[in-house]
């Protein structure tokens, strides 16, 4: 069974309500584990959070596409925003994971727990725009 | 998200129930600080958390950063899988005990 389903949205946190929905409706329609729910739910989360607060700088006059595709094999996820480059592949420090709880940073582990929960992430910026595609592959 | 709060044997119990994401994040955190009072020793229950984002990873290692200056315990019980993954992932398992339940924690 093929499900597809695309999202055009603003570039404001309240947004993330419709995302919730959507991944709702391919739960149910899908028949998706709770496990698979969960990591497509934080992964869109942290990257579209991650557009709006940095990307975008809290300017909601931009749009964010989210194109999700569940195949036989695997989901493939897209999403495009239009702020300045930014490849979470290589711009993103790693963050500290071994510190002691008095030493240990605040903040910065959005984009390494998604690549973690992700097989397989691709980022190129074509025409202004950033392209991240996201692959999971299906638990045969 | 809701916050229920009781003390028993001189401890703060916590319970979080429902979402924690990056919209309700600082909601998450001011009512995490004000129902932490001077409590020596306070364990948040999250077995019917159903979902936690990085912003709420956040407010935990600030709630533990801010427990351990003051010299206070602090302890999570009942994580589901998905939630124990997240923690394992971030490291957090090494710096925040985590336990199975809260009779366990409570050493019942």
């Amino acid at each position: 069974m093929n499900v597809k389903r695309s999202l055009r949205f603003a570039s404001d946190l309240r947004e993330l309500e419709r995302i919730q929905s959507v991944i709702k409706e391919l739960e149910k329609e899908a028949d998706w584990p709770p496990d698979l729910v969960y990591q497509v739910n934080l992964a869109l989360e942290e990257l579209v959070v991650n557009v709006i607060h940095y990307g975008h700088r809290g300017d909601p006059n931009h749009e964010i596409a989210i194109d999700l595709n569940w195949e036989a094999e695997k989901l493939t996820i897209e999403i495009v925003d239009d702020a300045p480059a930014f490849n979470p592949l290589k711009d993103n420090p790693e963050p500290d994971l071994t510190s002691k709880l008095e030493n240990r940073p605040i903040g910065g582990l959005g984009i390494y727990l998604v690549h973690h929960l992700m097989d397989e992430i691709q980022y190129r910026r074509e025409q202004g725009r950033n392209h991240l595609t996201l692959i999971k592959r299906r638990e045969q | 998200m809701d916050i229920d709060v009781e003390r028993k044997n001189e401890t703060l119990i916590a319970q979080v129930t429902g979402r924690v994401d990056s919209a309700n994040a600082r909601e998450f955190e001011q009512a995490l600080s004000s129902a932490i009072g001077d409590d020596r020793k306070v364990i948040l229950d999250l077995g019917n958390l159903s979902y936690i984002s990085s912003s709420g990873l956040r407010v935990l290692l600030l709630v533990a950063k801010a427990l351990r200056n003051k010299g206070a315990e602090f302890a999570l019980c009942s994580l589901s899988d998905p939630i124990r993954e997240i923690f394992e992932i971030s490291g957090f398992d090494k710096i925040i005990p985590i336990y199975g339940s809260l009779m366990e924690v409570m050493g019942e």
